[in-house]
Order: structure tokens, then sequence, then C-alpha cells
């Protein structure tokens, strides 16, 4: 009930600026600068995610979704990683431009995370109760007492008993210390929520399971949800748009169901010739040959040319954008030629939702 | 919990038996013996015969050894050979003037390293760690002996600040010594303190700290130091026994009335009780404090303290 007040209070605020915009990314770019050389993480994303909206970002390991995630956070760990240039607002403001004690009223409040791994999330030395109740005391000004009861209900929230607060994250197994790192995040009603694979540290009843639960948990509080995941049937699962991401730039964006039914990009492609296909066994595996480029010599043009079974010697030099049907982007030069098209046949998949 | 408390208490019995035989071998190795030291010019051959027979000196070492242990095992430490004091009551006189110089330099240490340490791991790599560590590695590699007497020639004998030696000078007389003590374990904290606090300060539970808005100075302070602390406080204790061992120097240097100067005096007077007594006695002391540090451990330690107590509380869950 509580919640829900909450909320309505959020869309009222929310309409003050544009639309329900909650978290704009433009042109994005982190490096890491190590000794001698520089790791070019994220090279100019755009990205948009509106109230209620769940984004998937997909692509493959190293490809700079997590970076990318933290980068809204303003906690990409610096030394080594810098964000070079970009504008990210969430709810309004730029939190590259915030003063530290502004960004700490933002963090968690406005936007928060689910981190990728559930076993060092967690701080050993302090009971799951007290980690939880840490960003309600800080952002809801409520009395430790209070604070710890809510932190109670937020465990229940996420299907752990309320008298395990008192315990330490050693005595949670790895599913369960997921759902404290998920109701930590959750816990003060954020309206951004930035998850990065949440379930993949988890085995796949849980995963399903851990899955459900955040899709309802968004549903019952209306957040915006930026799912970072290298795992497709996520994405089918509970996503409405998707982003590939491949070398630190988005190659494509569009809604599931343009992504799904009609890929555009050769990396996609790749991706989906790589899944097993249930219906038919017989139909080999075409896993993407090569390699990720190394992220610290990218070549000028496409970062996926030396791969891509399309490409041609003017994709060395250049990556151009094309949109189709007004927001299905492609990043991809051969687009340049009307008549292209990838030969991706598609499959009877199940991309459904339960 | 009390079952470990115990085993480890019964584990002094045997290090209390190595430790008094090697007392008494080396003292029996050693050139002279007690009636060197206590006879006097004027004495006959049948005189000091005498004497030797009174101290058993006559008989194979395993009998002396044997017939103190005995006395030993009924709680008795003896007298001491020369003074015939009380072994117990003489140790407990030397005893506080040893603790007030541990706990002095054990108080400066850690003041001083613990920010030390923290300061050089939140600069890792640039300049101001670099000298930390400089200055640990100088202290860690400086002979105690050696950094004494240049303490008391700068500030007893040039500058006169200080007294030479001796505890009569009240918090004057201290400050030399504690000072001495302090240098080592400072070298050696500052450099726990910094790797421990470095491996914490990248770990990833501080990043989810931020993520959820706790300001800078909390996430420092209750998650990064409440992990950080807990390796540290054993370094700290392992900074007190070595005090303890190290009471033998210092206290030499600064003349220094505690156990250490107490086991020096003994030894140079082949007054075996009382050396065997004051190093069965410092050896109990060494044992439990490196207990209680353990035990502080564990209750510092979720992950730990879950060690000792076992399956009773999470029987008592399920009921
Ligand atoms: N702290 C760091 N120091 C140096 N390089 C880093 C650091 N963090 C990330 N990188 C580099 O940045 C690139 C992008 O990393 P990022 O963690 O964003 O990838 P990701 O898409 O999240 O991958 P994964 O699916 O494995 O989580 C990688 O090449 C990685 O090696
Ligand atoms: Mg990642």
């Amino acid at each position: 009930m509580n919640t829900t007040e909450k909320n309505n209070d959020e869309m009222t605020l929310g309409a003050v600026h544009d639309d329900d915009v909650l978290l704009e990314i433009k042109n994005l770019v982190v490096h890491y600068e190590l000794e001698g050389e520089t790791v070019e993480a994220v090279n100019g994303v755009d990205l948009t995610l509106r109230k209620g909206q769940t984004l998937g970002l997909v692509g493959e390991t190293g490809a700079g979704k997590t970076s990318t995630a933290l980068s809204v956070l303003n906690l990409v760990q610096s030394p080594p990683g810098k964000i070079k240039s970009g504008t990210i607002s969430v709810c309004g403001q730029d939190v590259l431009k915030m003063t530290p004690k502004q960004l700490e009223k933002v963090r968690g409040k406005n936007v928060s995370m689910i981190f990728q791994d559930p076993m060092t999330a967690l701080n050993p030395v302090m009971t799951v109760g007290a980690q939880i109740a840490e960003s309600i005391k800080y952002h809801e000004g409520l009395s430790a007492e209070e604070s710890v009861n809510k932190a109670a209900e937020m465990l229940k929230l996420v299907g752990i008993p309320r008298e395990r607060a008192v315990e330490y994250p050693h005595q949670f197994s790895g599913g369960m210390k997921q759902r404290v790192v998920i109701a930590i995040a959750l816990a003060c009603s954020p309206q951004v929520l930035l998850a990065d694979e949440p379930t993949s540290a988890l085995d796949v009843t849980i995963q399903a399971q851990v899955l459900d639960m955040m899709r309802d948990l968004k549903e019952k509080m209306g957040m915006a949800l930026l799912m970072v995941t290298h795992d497709l049937g996520v994405v089918a699962k509970i996503c409405d748009s998707v982003a590939v991401m491949y070398a630190g730039k988005i190659v494509e964006y569009g809604t599931l169901n343009e992504v799904f039914n009609t890929p555009l990009h050769p990396y996609t492609e790749g991706l989906f010739d790589s899944l097993p296909n249930i219906k038919n066994r017989n139909v080999k595996l075409k896993p993407i040959p090569g390699l990720m480029p190394d992220p610290t010599k990218l070549p000028p043009g496409c970062a996926f040319e030396p791969r891509c079974r399309y490409a041609t010697s003017e994709c060395k030099e250049v990556c151009r954008k094309h949109t189709f049907g007004g927001s299905h982007t492609v990043l991809c030069t051969r687009y340049d030629d009307p008549e292209f098209h990838i030969e991706l046949k598609r499959r009877d998949r199940q991309w459904q939702r339960d | 919990m009390i079952r470990y408390v115990v085993r480890r208490i019964l584990w002094l019995i045997p290090v209390i038996i190595a430790v008094s035989f090697i007392v008494f071998l080396l003292m029996e190795l050693a050139p002279g013996t007690v009636v060197d030291a206590i006879q006097s010019d004027d004495m006959t051959t049948e005189q000091r015969e005498e004497l030797r027979r009174q101290y058993n000196l006559d008989k194979p070492m395993i009998y002396r050894y044997g017939l103190y242990m005995l006395n030993f095992a009924q709680g008795d430490l003896g007298v001491s050979q020369v003074s015939k004091l009380d072994v117990w009551d003489v140790f407990m006189t030397r005893l506080p003037n040893t603790l007030i110089l541990s706990f002095s330099s054990l108080i400066i240490g850690s003041a001083v390293s613990i920010p030390l340490g923290i300061f050089a791991a939140r600069r890792a790599g640039k300049l101001a760690d670099n000298a930390v560590t400089i200055f640990s590695l100088t202290g860690m590699s400086m002979p105690i002996f050696w950094l004494g007497l240049l303490l008391l020639l700068m500030f007893s004998y040039k500058l006169g600040l200080f007294p030479g030696g001796g505890n009569r000078e009240g918090i004057r007389s201290i400050v030399l010594p504690a000072i001495c003590g302090s240098l080592g374990m400072i070298a050696n904290t500052a450099r726990q303190t910094r790797s421990n606090m470095l491996e914490v300060l990248n770990a990833d539970f501080l990043r989810t700290a931020r993520a959820k808005g706790v300001p800078e100075k909390v996430v420092i302070r209750k998650h990064a130091l409440g992990n950080a602390w807990i390796p540290i406080l054993t370094t700290i204790g392992i900074g007190l026994a070595a005090q303890l061992a190290g009471s033998v120097v210092i206290e030499s240097v600064f003349a220094w009335p505690g156990i250490g100067r107490l086991a020096v005096e003994a030894v140079t007077q082949r007054d075996v009780t009382l050396v065997t007594g004051v190093v069965i006695m410092t050896s109990i002391l060494y044992v439990l404090v490196q207990l209680i540090v353990d035990l502080l451990y564990a209750f510092a330690d979720p992950r730990i303290k879950a060690q000792y107590i076992k399956y009773a509380k999470r029987r008592k869950r399920v009921v």
C-alpha cells in the first residue's frame, strides 16, 4: 500500500520533465586506462529507457554491458576506468555532473543496480537485514527500527522468511544471496533498475523463479528495467525492447518483435544461429567464428567485420547506422544497399512469455 | 566455544614441558653454575662442594629437571636460587612494569600504524604510499637495540629531554622505551593494514554499498574497516606477543625493571629456577594473549564464529 502511494507521487514528479523518459544515455564513452594500453570498453552508446519499459542489453562477455550499467551510477572503478564523454540523465538529472553528495541521493533511490556476482556483492560481516536496511535508512529517513522492519518486509517480498534477516550472507545459498541483492536494489522502490545478469549465477529452476519474481515486482512497482544479459531466453521472457551490444557499441536496437522476428545485424543473426533449436535438433549450431576484437585495438570501421560473412572492404573503414520502420536501428554499412538482407531463416522457435 | 578454549589451554602443557626442558638444557650447556655466582672468595673447597650438593649439581640434569617439574605440577615455581625469594612473587612484582611498557608501545604503535596503513592504501601506487612502504621497510629491518641506543644518545645524552633508563620518572621515563618498542610494530602493522585495506577497498561489496547511496565516509569506516580490522586485530595481537618476547632487548637497553630484564639477570647468575619460572610464565602469557586475540577474531567475523558455535544455533532454528 505504501509503495503504490509512493509511485503515484513519483508519477506526478515524473510528468514534470519530458514524457516518461527515466534514463537517457547519450554518446557514452568509457575507457579503462591501464599501463601502456587503453581498454575501449564503451564506445558511444545511446540508450533510452521509459517508465515501465524493460530493455534487454545483450552481448557476449567483454562487450561493455557492465561498464555501461555502472556508468549510470557513476560507479565505474576509477582508476583505471574513466567516463571520457557522454551524458547520462536519470529522471532528468545528469549523473555525470553531480557532486558526490547529490550522487548519494540518487543512488539507491532513483536508480539502483543488481550486481552480477551475488557471492561477492554482500558484506560478509553485516547481517543481510542490516544491509537492506542501510539504503532505507539513508533515503527514507526512517528510524533504525523502522528500517530494519522494512528490510525484513523486503526479504519476504523476495521470498525469504523475515526471521532470516538477522543472518549473515555466509548462511545463505547462492540463489538466496541473489534474492538479497535484489531486495537491496528494490528497497527504496527505485524508478530505474539496472539488473546486471541477475540470474547468471543461478541454476535453471531458480533462474526462472527469480525472473518471474523480478517481473512481478517490476509490474508492482512500475519501474523501468535495464536487463543486462547474454541469455536471449531471458530477453524473450521479460523484455519489450532489445539492444544488442558488440565491442562497446549498440549494433542493433528495436522492439522485442523487431529484433527477434527480423534481426538485421549479422552479429544478431550469429547470436540466434548459435542457439540450439528445440523443435528441430537436426539443425546444426552455427557458432560465430572467431573472437571479439581486442578492446585495446579496435579497428576504425566495423568491429564485427573480421567475423562477418557479409563484410566488404568498405566495412573496414566505416560503420553507418540505418533505421527501419521508425525505431529499429542497425549499425551496419551494408544496408547502404537497399537490396541487402541477412540470410537468417526464421525458424519456428518458441520465444514466448509465460 | 568452551571446548575450544579448554583445548587451547590444554595445549599449554606440552608447550611448558618443552620450553622448560630447553631452558634446563641450555643452562646445563652454558659454562658456570649458580654456585659460581653466589660463592665468595673465602670459601673452602669443601664448602663449595657442600653448596653444589645443596643445589643437586652433583646429580644429572635430568634429576633436577624431574624434581623441578614435580614441584611445578603442584603449582610451585620454587624459589630463586640466588635471592631465595619466591619466583612467583618476583615475577609478579616485575610483570606490571612490562605490561605498562608493552601496552604503551602497542597503543602508540596502533595509533600511528593503522591510520598510516589506511592512508597508504587509499593512495596506493602514489608517492605517499611509496613513502610509507619505505618507512615500513626501514623500520622492519632496523635492529631494536640499535634503535634504542640511538634514541638514548639523541634524546637523553645530547638533548637531555628524557632519563637515560629506569622507571623512576613516571611518564617521562616510559617515552623512549615505548617509542622504541612501537617502531618495530608500526612497520609491521602499517604494512598489514595497508594490504588488508587494499584488498577490501577493491571488494565488490563496497560497490554495492556505494550503489545504495551510502555516504563515502560510512563506506570506508563501516564497510571497508569493518572487514579490514579483523586481520589487523591479529597483527596487533601478534604485536603484543612480540612486545612480550622483545621485552628482553628493550628492557635491557633502557634498564626497565620488567620481566625481560629479570630473565637476563637470572641468566647471568645461572639461577635456573628463576630463569625457568620466568620463561614458563612468559610462555603462558604469550599463549593466553594469542588465545584472546583468536577469540576476539571469532567474535568479529561471523563466518569464523559460526565454526565455533557449530550447529547449536541452526538446530534451534529448525525447532
Ligand atoms: N576494472 C577494470 N579494469 C580494466 N579493464 C576493465 C575493468 N572492468 C572492465 N574492463 C574491461 O572492459 C571491457 C568491458 O567489460 P565489461 O565488464 O563492461 O563487460 P561485460 O559486457 O559486462 O562482460 P560480462 O558479460 O563478462 O560481464 C572488458 O574488455 C574488460 O576487460
Ligand atoms: Mg558484466
